[in-house]
């Protein structure tokens, strides 16, 4: 179905974009402000610098004490978090209406004055938060660092996207706080800066407000960007494998994409959907149901800005099965998608996929906020918002089968490999 | 540079705000409806719960609920798994069923002008599923993988070893919702046909519809497909469930010994109020927000910023179908798991009169203004509706909760603290933590036993 959701932006003097899209259907606001600074501005022997600094802007600014952001929200009726990822930085809060200005004064504060509370103490207590974080998202699951494996062998030594956002530990902990004040110097500044706001809100009255607290941030030279040159399809199979104690065997495949908010990319992600993400995709066809290969599989695409995109596919391989078998079945159908292209069925359920899962979407307001500073942020074009489910329509069966020769060859594929054995991972059992 | 306004802006209070109310109705068959007509919310969200416990699977084939639903769109007498997936999948709709403490549960999510053919392919499985040998036998494998997956995740083999430890041997509870390796690998299709024969049928049932769809509309679709469902024959009328008891000794530690692990993983509770309490669940809300709610609560702010022990910890009061217990889950780093454990239990045993008047007000005042926007979108009411329609609360339970948390008195939270302060608590530590076992007996809550992961 078409979409027409009311949007309407501006750029401040100072650079800054504010784009809004205006919904009463409830008495809230959603603040979804992006920063452009992710994993893939840092330098070498500086990484998990800007997810770092996520959990810095928290811990108080020059007008706001420490815990006085989260609270502040909260007392009013608002949820708020912060993300970060490759391309960007991500702060975010939905709040009753009355509570709109005092959002945008704390962001004020916080994007334009953090400096001051970002104190020795400060910065070491944070480390140690990251570092609780990494060990409980990482180092102490099976397969916790299969993503980050994965990374490394699609993107090359040196290449923005080669690294994890979380970053390097020893960095984290050589990082000096004159260092990490330039980083926020360097990156947080109007013109790197997209502020969303979806919901009970008139947009006149918004920009007013933004004005009021981000007219007068002063411009800041942008960064030198990071290099983005396109990457050609991997050739070498590059392959990593863990001999370990996991609960089942796994494979995770990864395949170098297009840049994000192409045609092609477009392409490519629907041929991953095709091939391994819905019931009806023939690895699932073909792995989990006819020939009992496998428990599970996926595949989706991850766009990004940098040159290149992530393509994935993840296969849970059944027990007492050889994964080399797996692999062989898995190479034949990428070889087979390569020269047919998708089915009829394939292509109409990625369709009707996508619809709902974008209706569900942008449904909701903080999605929506989301979605809206993503476009305007990474490709200066936030009606893509309306217009996706219609770049997915116009998608022929042709360029699927192009977008996969191209990409999705199995000489192309990246692997990480996780075995039975009796390394130092974890496997438990009741 | 002009700093811009420095003085912090007002904030308009909220007006008032209540969860919506469904027009509803029953079917002939005796299923219940309940449908939320939501503006702007395209995709539909249907939930259909049967009020089936746990405690109907025969001990020996636990986890025959979970597969039954894993199994439920794998094939019915009309149309083969990979035809009713093409059906499915054509239309984008999202079919999925579980099994839980509640009982089982059937989703839909599906655009608008598909609600009609996701409700009929719905009720043909409800109706028609024939589990197929070679469809259970695979689903059978894949829940194996994912006991071992669950299993091997520190927090999961946490879960697993606290409900052994924490309820009665005798009760269901006591047991994996899902089955354990023994009983899943015992169920055969003929077990699941066997058990849907029983369970599965509309009498009890409830369905919940949320959307932008006119009532009228919703009526007739629901009236052509779930309405004609019939029960068949031989199908009994469902058993209670278990009480969900405590075992004797449940007061006590247990480590589970994971050789290597860089953090240890806690799991603790006690026994709490539950949903129906007279004091109103909005009042237990509080204090769990107050405590551990949120990065700015009790625990974290000690835990996590004040010591950087942990990424996070969650404490509250967690309400079961009947009763409920008091929660705490976290990691901690390995070598601190001792002092991290410490000075959890003095966050979490805090005196009544400690709790503030001004952290009372803004957990009430957090969890009464966001209801809105927590309550907005189809498939967030739908939960919540079958949820209270499942454990028999009345449809303005989330409204009078709200009032409730509105209007407490910080005098009333601290009295409710200290008749239901957690105490006597079964902990579980999951982690490399051998040669810590006489610190934490030390601490004189309880024996401490070892069990390997493994086990």
């Amino acid at each position: 179905m078409p979409l027409s959701y009311p949007i309407r932006s501006r750029t401040l003097d100072n650079g800054l974009r504010v784009v809004v899209s205006e919904d009463h259907l409830v008495p809230t606001v959603t603040v979804n402000i992006w920063v452009d600074v992710g994993s893939r501005h840092e330098q070498a022997g500086a990484t998990g610098l800007a997810h770092l600094f996520e959990h810095l802007m928290f811990q108080g600014s020059e007008n706001v004490a420490e815990g006085e952001h989260f609270s502040r929200i909260m007392s009013a009726g608002g949820q708020l978090n912060a993300t970060t990822w490759f391309d960007r930085t991500a702060y975010f809060a939905t709040v009753p209406t009355g509570a709109l200005e005092l959002v945008l004064w704390l962001e004020a504060d916080r994007h334009r004055r953090l400096l001051p509370a970002v104190t020795q103490a400060n910065l070491d207590n944070q480390r140690d938060v990251v570092k609780e974080e990494k060990r409980q998202r990482y180092d102490n699951q099976p397969y916790g660092t299969a993503v980050t494996d994965l990374i490394g062998l699609v993107f090359p030594e040196g290449h923005p996207y080669h690294h994890p956002t979380i970053g390097s530990m020893a960095d984290l902990d050589a990082a000096t706080l004159p260092q990490v004040h330039a980083f926020y110097r360097r990156h947080y500044h109007p013109g790197a800066t997209v502020i969303g706001i979806v919901g009970d809100v008139d947009p006149e009255q918004a920009f007013t407000l933004v004005e009021r607290h981000f007219g007068d941030w002063e411009p800041a030279a942008r960064a030198v960007p990071p290099p983005a040159e396109p990457l050609p399809p991997l050739a070498d199979r590059p392959r990593e494998e863990h001999s370990e104690r996991v609960p089942t065997e796994r494979l995770y495949v990864g395949f170098r994409l297009p840049v994000a908010h192409t045609p092609e990319f477009t392409a490519a992600s629907v041929a991953l959907d095709a091939l391994g993400g819905l019931t009806v995709s023939r690895l699932h066809r073909t792995l989990v149901r006819r020939r009992d290969l496998a428990t599970g599989c996926s595949a989706a695409a991850m766009g990004l800005v940098g040159g290149s995109s992530l393509g994935f596919v993840g296969v849970d391989v059944a027990e007492g099965v050889n994964p080399d078998e797996v692999e062989e079945v898995l190479d034949e159908e990428l070889a087979r998608f390569a020269d047919e292209g998708p089915t009829e069925l394939e292509l109409a359920a990625s369709l009707a996929d996508t619809e709902r899962s974008w209706l569900e979407a942008t449904g909701a307001q903080e999605e929506r906020a989301d979605l809206l500073s993503h476009f305007t942020l990474l490709h200066d074009d936030p009606h893509y918002l309306n217009q996706h489910l219609d770049d997915i329509a116009a998608v022929r069966p042709a360029d699927v089968r192009r977008a996969a020769a191209h990409w999705l060859r199995p000489e192309q594929r990246a692997t990480v490999a996780y075995r039975h054995g009796v390394g130092p991972g974890q496997e438990g059992a009741a | 540079m002009t700093p811009g306004p420095v003085t912090v802006p007002d904030v308009a209070p909220p007006g008032p705000w209540s969860f919506p109310l469904p027009v509803s109705w029953q079917e002939d068959n005796g299923l219940t409806v309940h449908h939320y007509r939501i503006p702007g919310q395209h995709v539909l969200a249907c939930r259909l719960g049967l009020p089936v416990p746990l405690s109907a699977e025969p001990e020996d084939r636990e986890g025959v609920a979970l597969l039954l639903t894993r199994c439920l769109d794998e094939g019915t007498t009309r149309r083969s798994a990979e035809d009713l997936a093409e059906e499915l999948e054509r239309r984008g709709i999202a079919l999925g069923a579980g099994a839980g403490e509640r009982g089982i549960v059937a989703s839909l999510d599906v655009v608008g002008h598909h609600l009609g053919d996701a409700l009929a392919l719905l009720t043909e499985c409800l109706a028609e599923a024939s589990y197929p040998e070679p469809e259970v036998a695979r689903q059978v494998r894949t829940r194996l993988a994912d006991i071992a997956h669950e299993l091997a995740d520190p927090a999961g083999r946490a879960a697993r070893e606290f409900q052994r430890t924490y309820f009665h041997p005798a009760d269901r509870a006591s047991r994996p919702a899902g089955g354990s390796r023994e009983t899943v690998a015992a169920v055969t299709p003929a077990a699941v046909r066997d058990f849907h024969a029983q369970v599965v049928h509309p009498r009890g049932a409830v369905l919940v519809v949320a959307g932008d769809l006119p009532a009228e509309e919703v009526r007739d679709l629901v009236g052509t497909t779930l309405g004609r469902w019939q029960a068949p024959a031989g199908a009994a009328e469902r058993p209670q469930p278990d009480p969900g008891r405590r075992a004797e000794d449940a007061a006590r530690i247990v480590v589970v010994d994971r050789p290597d692990s860089v953090q240890a993983q806690l799991h603790l509770g006690a026994p709490g109020p539950g949903r129906d309490h007279p004091l109103g669940w909005g009042t237990f809300q509080v204090l769990s927000f107050a405590l551990g709610g949120s990065p700015t609560a009790r625990v974290d702010r000690v835990l996590r910023e004040e010591r950087g022990y942990t990424y996070g910890i969650r404490a509250g009061f967690r309400p079961r179908r009947r009763g409920g217990q008091f929660l705490a889950t976290g990691a901690v780093r390995g070598d601190a798991a001792v002092p991290a454990l410490e000075e959890l239990l003095s966050v979490l045993e805090v005196e009544p009169e400690e709790l503030t008047q001004e952290e009372l007000r803004h957990s009430a005042d957090f969890l009464a203004r966001t209801a809105p926007g927590r309550y907005a979108t189809a498939d967030v009411v739908a939960d919540e509706a079958l949820g209270l329609a499942m454990e028999e609360l009345p449809l303005d339970f989330v409204t009078r909760t709200v009032e409730r948390v509105r209007s407490l008195e910080a005098e009333d939270a601290r009295r409710a603290w200290a008749a239901h302060r957690p105490g006597d608590w079964t902990m579980v530590l999951v982690g490399d933590l051998t040669d810590r076992v006489d610190e934490l007996a030390a601490l004189g809550r309880g024996p401490v036993q070892v069990v390997p992961v493994g086990q």
